[in-house]
């Protein structure tokens, strides 16, 4: 399954295609797409860059990234995995 | 240090403008992403994993307690409280929102710094080396040159979109400790026939994919023909550099293809039909620059301290930061101190706002209001009374800027790898804090003396691990980090790129590996041998040997 | 202004990606050439037109294809006269862009004087009597190094030196400015009739205080042999002697300073009741970072910061000029009452402006 993953015009951070094609911030808000499904919204995306920047599709199991940059995407989801982000806004981090 | 003039005021007030104009038109679409990108990176502004990350230069690493106190304002009240500091003496924040950014650079405005091409493929910050104006052995201060070379790389209208970006460093000694020979273009002050100012000129040097050592072009071109010649080597690489492939754009690429004969006939032709007298530099001006530039109001001092020889008896910690982070300077009765930004366990050049604020109040008292960001990914106060060496150790130990380990095994210098960039294959950053970690003892890194070690989360070698004594180098395998180790690189004026060891290992078996390298050395080195004379004497061997020894017998 | 065209317009099109020895031989027929971008990262065409120019083409130059508006000066500057604009640019866009920075620091192919140029009109052509009065209001209340600093800020560009007698109250001054800058120049008038005292502490001071640049200024040796071969002059006339030993060579010595750093002091006469920090004279900017200091303060700076004394201030010297034309004073007495005594003169002519013809 995939979903779709961008980054947002205004301050950067990571998004995701959530409901509606609504940009979320938490990976587990994403939508989990088939591959038909994740094309035609990835298209859509893609028309609006005033918000999504470089949407791509990112492959994931149980909402977990699992494909070839899956670790890239896991950081992108969680934030850094050292120093200063730690008491940041992003908790977690990997494990 | 230099300070701006009206004219200097208004580049950067406009080019802040410029780039709102721009951030305007990107939301209202009228530029798309692509279009952007190139103009957002020539303002030091990328989009990395999380984030925008914004660049700030310092150009060649000399900056005041105004300033500094600045930077720490920015990363307080846009970023989230600390700032990175770069191999390229700039200044990275790691999380500030594109529609923050015009205030960003409006308020470095205000303190005469920007964030203008320290991005992009266009001239980049100006490096030099960090103890320049306070180096025993140098001939020249190389400053008022670097300065120079800002302001007239600054929004060039030839060379503002190159094939690739272009990197300058300046030395002015015979010293390198600025890795001219792995920039673009090198230079070194010399001593011209005429007993006047001139550039021995190195080039084609890089990191990257393909590293290659610069080599020589000119031996000595007379200091006011400088820039005529810089904009011979622009204008030949410009015109025949690739562009079809981002790998092999870089002028390293073209002058390894063409020979450095060839393209030294190509620049000549280039040198003969352009306006030298135009861009001769005008002496007024060099003259204008050169005085910002004075040694500051330096004390008659002796040359021992008492204050400092008693701080050294009484106290075995500071007599420990005496001895690896404070430098010899050329005037009597004075000190540079290095501050190191590689506490153990800490991210290599990362710096809190309190902190920032501490070092620039430092500087004011104690080193002319003088700061100096170093190529190590340190800060250096360049100008210290020994006298007063005591007093800033003190404060710096209160801030947790301490750490007496410069040029020792733990000054790691590393890129921001994975956990930030988006370029990166693998985490740098958690695989220096582990290495610093395991070889925190002060004792054991005094016993192993000094050590370059250089880490990068991918081939395009932001942490210099080429150059490295001992590189480590992030690469991809099927989704899982692992890490190729080289040995016996050399980024000064014997510059020379490490020989990758063997199979690269998984991040949990770096620092063990490291540390049975520096073992090796320890029980192979000859009297008074440093690591990088050993590794030269004997080559990689016994350090391959030392790195696989328990992978090998745990395989057998 | 970079001309914008809309649509396809005459002339020889060539691709950016043509090697320069083609565009050259091609423009050489041409009057008018079109360079085309591919792409508008690929930064060829800035060169190709700027080396054109610079070998001397002189026909009109037109870029077109894929190029923004953020790159308009970028083409106006390297040779370009006109851009080639699709039907629907963004015209207001490239007029901006084209105009966003008032002055470049680096010359180009365009007319444009750059901002090195611009700094060199600026400084040849200052208003010194402005920049005195802006100097005495941004320093008022503030101590001599402050005074000196201003002085010496690079950002005015000025070339500074300083005159000294190396007399009774010098060190104060020297000391001063050696702190602010042990290089700046200091002009010494050898006049060839000081005190052997005056000279052997000009060499003390000198070290102590670490000048690296202090200048000594002789008489003309033509117009001393003209003037006065046998060193007597004094007797007959002080101020010819005046203007053959000091203002003459002053004049010459100080020829190509902006400014002079002097020490002295309203206290010291009444000539000098008036005197300002900075101030203009013939031409040449006079800074007098002790102008408002008594002598009292003097006397405390001296002892504060330890300062070797001129050896004939112990024997009642508080004012030492030339041997011939200087005595002792005693305790009721002006500082300056010892200096050409017994004659209707205060000053030697060195701060007085330009002689009136008599």
């Amino acid at each position: 399954m995939k979903i779709v993953t961008a980054n947002r015009l205004s301050d950067g951070r990571v998004i995701y295609a959530g409901v509606d094609n609504q940009p979320v911030d938490r990976i587990d808000q994403a939508s989990v797409l088939d591959d038909p499904a994740a094309e035609i919204v990835l298209a859509e995306v893609a028309g609006r860059p005033e918000v999504f920047v470089n949407p791509y599709l990112v492959e994931v199991q149980d909402r977990t990234p699992s494909g070839r940059d899956r670790l890239k995407e896991r950081i992108r989801s969680a934030g850094p995995t050292v120093g200063h982000s730690v008491d940041l806004d992003v908790n977690g981090g990997l494990a | 240090m230099y300070r701006y003039d009206e004219f200097d005021h208004a580049v950067v007030r406009e080019r802040v403008e410029e780039f709102a104009d721009q951030v305007a038109r990107r939301a209202s679409g009228a530029l798309t992403e692509d279009e952007f990108k190139p103009l957002r990176l020539m303002n030091g502004v990328y989009l990395q994993l999380h984030a925008y990350m914004l660049r700030v230069a310092i150009p060649y690493g000399t900056f005041n307690s105004r300033q500094m106190r600045r930077l720490a304002h920015i990363a307080r009240t846009y970023d989230k409280g600390y700032g990175h500091f770069t191999t390229r003496t700039n200044i990275q924040y790691n999380w500030p929102a594109l529609t923050d950014l015009p205030a960003i650079l409006s308020d470095l405005a205000e303190v005469e710094m920007h964030a203008i091409q320290t991005s992009g493929n266009c001239i980049r910050n100006v490096t030099t080396d960090v103890f320049a104006g306070a180096a025993e052995d140098e001939i020249e201060d190389p400053r008022p040159w670097c300065e120079i070379i800002r302001q007239w790389s600054t929004i060039h209208p030839e060379f503002s979109f190159l094939p690739r970006k272009f990197k300058i460093a300046v030395i002015g000694a015979e010293k390198d400790r600025a890795a001219i020979r792995t920039h673009d273009v090198g230079l070194q002050i010399v001593k011209g026939d005429d007993g006047g100012t001139a550039f021995r000129v190195f080039v084609g040097g890089g990191q990257g994919r393909l590293p290659h050592i610069g080599q020589e072009i000119a031996s000595a071109v007379p200091a006011a023909d400088l820039l005529a010649y810089l904009t011979a080597i622009l204008r030949a690489w410009n015109l025949l550099g690739r562009r079809d492939n981002i790998h092999k754009a870089r002028i390293k690429i073209l002058v390894a293809s063409l020979g450095i004969d060839a393209f030294r006939e190509e620049v000549d032709r280039h040198y003969a039909t352009l306006r030298r007298e135009d861009l001769r530099i005008p002496e007024d001006e060099a003259e204008r620059i050169k005085a910002y530039f004075a040694p500051p109001p330096f004390e008659d001092l002796p040359k021992v301290s008492a204050p400092f020889d008693r701080a050294l008896l009484a106290d075995p910690d500071f007599a420990r930061f005496a001895r690896n982070n404070v430098r010899r300077h050329r005037q009597a009765g004075y000190a540079s101190v290095v501050v190191s930004l590689k506490p153990v366990g800490g991210v290599p050049g990362d710096i809190t706002a309190d902190q920032m604020e501490a070092v620039a109040d430092l500087a004011e008292r104690y080193s002319f209001d003088e700061l100096r960001a170093a190529y190590e990914q340190n800060l250096v106060l360049p100008h210290v009374r020994l006298d007063d060496v005591p007093a800033v150790w003190r404060a710096l130990r209160q801030a947790g800027l301490a750490t007496a380990n410069a040029d020792l095994a733990t000054d790691v210098i590393a890129c921001p790898g994975l956990d930030y960039c988006s370029l990166a294959n693998a985490r740098s950053i958690p695989v220096a804090q582990a290495l610093s970690k395991r070889l925190a003892d002060l004792d054991y890194q005094e016993k192993l003396g000094p050590v370059r070690i250089n880490m990068s989360g991918c081939i395009n070698a932001c942490g210099h691990h080429h150059v490295g004594h001992i590189g480590v180098l992030g690469v991809d395998r099927k989704g899982e980090e692992y890490y190729q180790i080289t040995v016996g690189g050399s980024p000064d004026e014997q510059a020379a790129l490490g020989d990758i060891v063997g199979k690269s290992l998984p991040s949990e078996e770096v620092a063990p590996a490291i540390q049975r390298t520096l073992d090796r050395y320890l029980q192979i080195r000859a009297e008074g041998e440093r690591f990088i004379d050993t590794v030269r004497r004997v080559g990689p061997e016994p350090f391959r040997d030392a790195i696989y020894e328990t992978l090998d017998a745990a395989n057998a | 202004m970079l001309q914008t065209l809309e649509g396809i317009q005459n002339g020889l099109r060539l691709s950016v990606t043509t090697p320069l020895e083609e565009v050259e031989a091609a423009a050489a027929a041409e009057d008018v050439l079109v360079l085309e971008f591919d792409a508008f990262r690929d930064g060829r065409g800035f060169s190709l037109a700027a080396v054109l120019r610079e070998r001397g083409y002189r026909g009109q130059l037109i870029a077109a294809g894929k190029v923004l508006p953020d790159q308009a000066r970028h083409l106006r500057r390297s040779g370009f006269d006109a851009v080639e604009l699709a039907p629907g640019a963004d015209r207001a866009a490239w007029a901006r862009m084209d105009q966003a920075f008032s002055a470049a620091y680096q010359p180009a192919v365009d007319p444009d004087p750059s901002i090195w140029r611009r700094r060199r009109a600026a400084a040849n052509d200052r208003d010194l009597d402005a920049l005195a009065d802006r100097l005495n209001r941004e320093t008022a209340g503030k101590g001599a190094a402050e005074i000196v600093k201003a002085a010496l800020d690079p950002a005015l560009g000025l070339k500074v030196g300083a005159i000294s007698s190396f007399g009774a109250e010098s060190a104060v001054l020297l000391d001063v400015v050696a702190r602010e800058k042990a290089d700046v120049p200091v002009v010494f008038l050898e006049t060839g009739q000081h005190f052997l005292q005056t000279l052997s502490y000009r060499t003390q001071l000198t070290r102590a205080l670490g000048l690296t640049d202090v200048r000594l200024v002789t008489p003309d040796a033509e117009e001393k042999a003209t003037l006065d071969a046998r060193d007597d002059l004094w007797k007959t006339d002080a101020d010819a002697c005046c203007d053959l030993r000091k203002v003459r060579p002053l004049a010459r010595a100080t020829a190509g300073f902006d400014a002079l750093i002097t020490g002295r002091k309203r206290y010291q006469a009444s000539t000098r009741a008036d005197l300002r920090p900075f101030e203009v004279l013939d031409g040449v900017l006079r800074i007098n970072p002790l102008a408002e200091w008594t002598g009292d303060d003097v006397e405390a700076w001296l002892d504060a910061r330890d300062l070797p004394r001129h050896p004939l201030v112990e024997q009642g010297y508080r004012s030492i000029g030339c041997w011939p034309c200087t005595r002792a004073v005693d305790d009721g007495e002006d500082a300056r009452a010892g200096r050409w005594s017994g004659m209707d003169k205060v000053e030697c002519g060195i701060h007085l402006g330009k002689r009136k013809a008599a």
